[in-house]
């Protein structure tokens, strides 16, 4: 078995027990407490607050993904006209709006209401609103203007704006008020989930790295999903007590690492972990990525004033930057990782990830003399993955790879 | 007695190319023949050949390289290496102030940019479709109803060739059948069409950049109208090889010949 080429952790069965109470949890009965659909981008801790309950219709594309059930989702949102050019994420959720009795778990319970912000991409606006049309209910866009340089204080006042319209939507919709002390609570609580995720990321650095990207991948869901919640807290203080632990003895995510990578782009959920076996094979290791490294951004409590926080946080995420902004992360992780090569994931589904790749790629590889692969492939639609023309450029990085050593 | 030799096997998506060198890196002899299905048994068979002709038996080889997409279904090799690995190789043994290779074969186009010690510095694959290899030019000659060796130098005689608009495959050639049919010169369709895979391929060259010397390999090297066309407009002297076809597979077999040799 390809799995066995990598150190199981421990914790992996408080994660599936954890992620499996959630899909649970949001199917019994809720007393009264409205549910929402809402983008992996958006404020969510101000919906917990008001004691909502937030489902990811991306993780649900992810975890379809994985399990290789999205195919046959997307091809029923195809079906409904939907091209084969949008997003599969978007796909796969419409598919199993269209035909609940094909998706796993039965797709995600209907919602009452629907969040969407653009701080991740376009795409989610036109996805919601067909959600919104199907169930017939509210949706609320939150806009974030795109950063082309600095974070400007009119656009910071327009989002906090933005903020304030949403929690009245919110507010209208389901008649729930907002306590800011409760909002307090689970920033505070988000907070920390983000700062220990930050750690565990950071623990990488060490040789070999305790962990590989289809780890990272792997245990980003609670950051996702549940991020503001006591029980992400808890798995990830046990994640990071675990990863320390590989740290102390020396112990590294796959048996010899002789490289040190860094991933940028989606995940490749279908291939998991074949893909990144190939890699295995040339004992290099994904030492980190920038997807998961997008739940990152803390929202600065006590000084300023919470909304304009949260505001920064959201407005900020790195898909919502410029590119320059986006090759300068990447050439510091390079040196702070000490990484040999990067791969760049070209995701026929996501645009805004994968726009300007060649650039970037050219830009970091003069600034840092490193050198990149750029793989071309689609996070959840298995259709758009020829693993020979992917394994052969891969054989011929690793060998470029090696001629440097 | 036995002298060592040392094989290198290129097993594509249409052909398969082999090449056999002696101890002291000479060429003993080559050959490629159509790969048929999975290219296994044709290799088998042209290594066969080889031997018998330089009246070599299979036990002295002393290493063999294989290359190519059939590269994991060849058993009896040492070792496998890319095609990225092998032309870089092979090119610039033949020639070392080769910086830039590009390789169009059957169905991958592939540029490298090379240093100074013949090391692969960066390279570019086209993305998993036809456009742009050596496939599109045999579909457009079938279209045209000419001989894919007769091709290019049909295209040659053009003097006023039509724009192709379509990079993709099935488009281009719908493209090009409703310009036969509206009278247009099978040359100047020819001509257009080559222009079209001369910038597709130069699109994926300017990836890794296109520094001087650029050489030519792969079987459509010998395709004199997409080597007029890549000159043209690049702007560049392209060298084309004695035999380009066997680039890769001279690559292999001089790895081989590092690998073998004690
Ligand atoms: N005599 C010729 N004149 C013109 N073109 C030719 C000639 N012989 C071969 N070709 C071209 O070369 C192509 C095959 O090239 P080659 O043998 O390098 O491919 P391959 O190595 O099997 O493919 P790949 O490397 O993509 O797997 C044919 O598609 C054809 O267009
Ligand atoms: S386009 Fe990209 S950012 Fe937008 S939903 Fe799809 S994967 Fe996410
Ligand atoms: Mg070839």
């Amino acid at each position: 078995m390809a799995e066995k080429r990598y150190k199981k952790l421990k914790t992996a069965a408080e994660l599936q027990r954890l992620m499996q109470w959630h899909y649970t949890r949001i199917r019994l009965p809720r007393l009264g407490r409205p549910l929402a659909w809402v983008t992996s981008g958006a404020p969510v801790e101000i919906l917990r607050a008001m004691g909502v309950i937030a489902v990811y219709p991306e993780n649900y594309g992810a975890l379809c993904g994985a399990r290789r059930e999205a195919v046959s989702l997307c091809e029923a949102a195809e079906a409904q006209g939907y091209s084969p050019d949008l997003c599969s994420y978007a796909r796969t959720s419409l598919g199993s709006v269209f035909q609940s009795e094909r998706a796993p778990m039965g797709g995600l319970p209907q919602p009452d209401l629907l969040i969407a912000c653009n701080n991740i991409c376009g795409t989610v606006i036109k996805w919601y609103e067909a959600v919104a049309a199907h169930y017939e209910v509210p949706l609320f866009i939150l806009d974030t203007p795109f950063i082309h340089g600095a974070f400007e204080p009119h656009a910071l006042a327009y989002v906090v704006a933005q903020l304030e319209a949403m929690i009245r939507f919110v507010e209208r919709t389901t008649g729930r008020r907002l306590s800011m002390k409760r909002l307090e609570r689970t920033v505070r609580l988000a907070n920390e989930t983000v700062q220990l995720w930050s750690e565990i990321r950071a623990l990488c650095k060490a040789r070999p790295s305790p962990l590989n990207a289809p780890d990272l991948f792997v245990n980003m869901a609670p950051i996702v999903v549940l991020r503001g919640t006591e029980g992400a807290v808890r798995f990830y203080r046990h994640l990071k007590a675990e990863v320390e632990m590989r740290v102390k003895n020396g112990i590294g995510a796959i048996p010899k690492e002789k490289y040190r990578l860094l991933w940028d782009n989606i995940a490749i959920w279908h291939h998991l972990y074949r893909f990144y076996n190939y890699f295995v094979d040339y004992d290099a290791c994904f030492v980190v990525d920038t997807y998961t490294g997008g739940w990152s951004q803390e929202i600065p409590e006590g000084q300023s004033e919470l909304m304009e926080g949260i505001a920064t946080a959201y407005a900020t995420v790195f898909l919502n930057q410029s590119l320059e902004y986006r090759s300068h992360l990447m050439e510091r992780l390079i040196r702070e990782y000490d990484v040999d090569g990067f791969v760049m994931h070209c995701n026929r589904s996501c645009k805004p990830y994968s726009l300007g790749q060649y650039a970037i790629r050219r830009r970091i590889t003069e600034g840092t003399g490193v050198p990149g692969l750029i793989i071309e492939s689609d996070m959840c639609d298995a259709r758009a993955f020829a693993a020979e023309a992917v394994k052969t450029r891969i054989q011929a990085f690793m060998e470029t790879l090696a001629e440097r050593k | 007695m036995t002298k060592p030799c040392f094989l290198g096997v290129d097993i594509g998506s249409l052909t398969v190319k082999a090449v056999l060198l002696d101890a002291g890196q000479r060429l003993l002899t080559r050959g490629v023949v159509p790969a048929g299905y999975g290219g296994q048994e044709a290799a088998e068979a042209l290594v066969a050949r080889l031997l018998r002709e330089c009246g070599l038996t299979p036990d002295e080889i002393a290493y063999t390289v294989v290359t190519g997409y059939g590269r994991v279904r060849f058993a009896t090799a040492d070792e496998e290496v890319s095609e990225i690995s092998c032309h870089a190789r092979g090119a610039f043994h033949l020639c070392p102030a080769v910086r830039t290779v590009i390789d169009i074969g059957g169905q991958d186009s592939k540029a490298m940019r090379l240093d100074a010690q013949g090391r692969v510095v960066d390279f570019a694959m086209n993305d998993k479709c036809a456009a742009g290899t050596g496939r599109f030019l045999e579909v457009m000659a079938a279209a045209l109803d000419v001989p894919i060796e007769q091709f290019g130098a049909l295209a040659l005689q053009s003097e006023h060739p039509v724009a192709i608009s379509s990079t993709c495959t099935v488009f281009a050639e719908s493209e090009a059948i409703s310009h036969i049919a509206r009278g247009v010169a099978k040359q100047d369709v020819a001509a257009g069409l080559h222009q079209a895979i001369a910038s597709r391929v130069l699109g994926l060259a300017a990836r890794v950049g296109l520094e001087a010397e650029v050489m030519l390999t792969g079987g459509v090297a010998l395709n004199v109208g997409v080597v007029a066309a890549l000159s043209r407009q690049s702007n560049q002297r392209i060298t084309v090889p004695a035999d380009p076809q066997t680039v890769g597979a001279l690559g292999a077999a001089l790895y081989a010949w590092h690998k073998g040799r004690r």
